[in-house]
């Protein structure tokens, strides 16, 4: 099935060498400029964003990079739509030794290219089990087995809750034979990473009359360029000049209910969090919300002019101060 | 979404997750077609565990539960692995996804 390879370099605007810190710079800086939230074209940008955050995704994990620049060394050679030879395709192995049965997604939030070779680490199905006898004893039947598909949900969209329209092809190498369902699943609000949402009957057909298997959809949440994920709290890092730290200050923290204060105080350590209840993730169905932390992260100055020069080689002969680990 | 992408969505099936939802053994037996004697070996083998409702009797269980139970009977049919086999297999699937989880909150940071 040919699917057209994405560059994420290029949708990162970074080189092939770039770190793991350019990465994560270009993504937070592009996501910013994309996000559906702020965004000026909102149409246009929410493809612009998943493809971002696909790039993401994909860059930010060393697995999967290393994946993706050894199958785009090879892509030209087999001609597109071709994986290097030994290459383990994402599609369903049916444990038994039968052939495998290809399943592919769309409506995920990745694309074709993404599902097809860096789909989610569980997709497999497992044959249920469940034997249907007949009258003779002999099994009539087989339930299909059970497929196992990630989906790729934006912070605000777990937030706010959303429905996504799938599409699911089934592809049977054995007869040639290509079935697609569209369906709308709901992702509710308050969805946390991790959580499956079970759709019936979407998983591999079973055998000889006997009932499909279940669609699990596992929810992943997207990076996002202001927050991290940990439950239903959320984790805000923001950047402190020395002096900051030490005198305490005030910053702003972005949130979904808008900008908050939130106060540094004094004599504040390097990761120092500061928390800000109620202003996390949903947590269910109860109203509940977790919390939002504010990570500080102390910055050292590079450039210093003379005159800042001399005013810490004072503060070096004045002060007392000892790091606690100074022989 | 603009109103053509309504009207069709409007007519794609919907399926909206139930996660409330406990069923009676008796259910469970039903659904995944298991005996209820081999779903209470695997209880008390701690397999795969009730949820425990102290206002109800009996033995209730929710959709991780039925999911898990699937996955281990069908090892069971068809790899015959003993009991003591399949609970070392599902502490392993259950470890699994636990570093699964870890290993993407570290990289996040």
């Amino acid at each position: 099935m040919p699917v057209e390879f994405r560059d994420y370099y290029a949708t990162l605007g970074v080189a092939r060498e770039a770190t793991d810190d350019d990465i994560k710079r270009a993504y937070r800086k592009l996501a910013r400029r994309y996000h559906p939230d702020v965004a000026k074209d909102k149409k246009n940008s929410e493809e612009k964003f998943k493809e971002i955050n696909e790039a993401n995704e994909v860059l930010s994990d060393p697995v999967k990079r290393k994946r993706y620049d050894e199958l785009g060394a090879h892509w030209q050679d087999e001609g597109p739509g071709h994986p290097p030879p030994g290459w383990d395709g994402a599609g369903a192995r049916e444990p038994h030794g039968g052939q495998a049965r290809e399943f592919h997604f769309t409506g995920t939030g990745f694309s074709d290219f993404f599902e097809q070779f860096f789909g989610g680490g569980s997709r497999y199905g497992f044959g249920s089990g469940e034997h249907e006898f007949g009258a003779e004893g002999r099994a009539a039947g087989r339930r299909g087995a059970d497929i196992e598909a990630e989906i790729l949900v934006t912070l605000d969209e777990a937030m706010h809750g959303t429905m996504r329209a799938l599409s699911l092809q089934a592809f049977d190498p054995r007869t040639g034979q290509a079935e697609t369902h569209s369906f709308q699943v709901r992702i509710p609000a308050g969805a946390m990473e991790g959580r499956r949402i079970r759709v019936p009957g979407k998983g591999e057909p079973g055998d000889g009359g006997a009932p499909a298997g279940d669609l699990y959809l596992q929810v992943r949440f997207a990076a996002h360029p202001d927050f991290r994920a940990r439950g239903a709290d959320l984790y805000h890092d923001v950047d402190l000049a020395p002096w900051e730290a030490v005198l305490g200050t005030t910053v702003v923290a972005p949130s979904f209910e808008g900008a908050i204060k939130v106060r540094v105080p004094p004599a504040t350590q390097q990761g120092a969090q500061m928390r800000v209840r109620g202003h996390g993730l949903p947590k269910g169905r109860s109203g509940e919300r977790g919390d939002l932390y504010v990570v500080t992260n102390i910055q050292m100055p590079e450039q210093l002019s003379e005159k800042e020069k001399r005013l810490w080689e004072e503060l070096s002969r004045t002060s007392q101060f000892k790091p606690p680990e100074h022989s | 979404m603009n109103d053509a992408d309504q009207n069709e969505s409007a007519a794609l099936p919907r399926f909206e997750p139930t996660d409330e939802g406990v069923y009676s053994i008796e259910t469970v037996v039903q659904i995944t077609r298991t005996p209820r004697h081999q779903i209470a070996v695997y209880c008390r083998h701690g397999i795969i565990a009730p949820v425990i409702a102290p206002e109800r009797e009996g033995w209730w269980f929710d959709h991780e539960a039925i999911r898990e139970l699937r996955r281990i009977e069908s090892l069971r049919v068809d790899y015959g692995l003993s009991v003591e086999g399949l609970r070392v297999v599902a502490e392993l699937f259950r470890e699994v996804e636990r570093l699964r989880e870890e290993v993407r909150t570290l990289r996040r940071s």
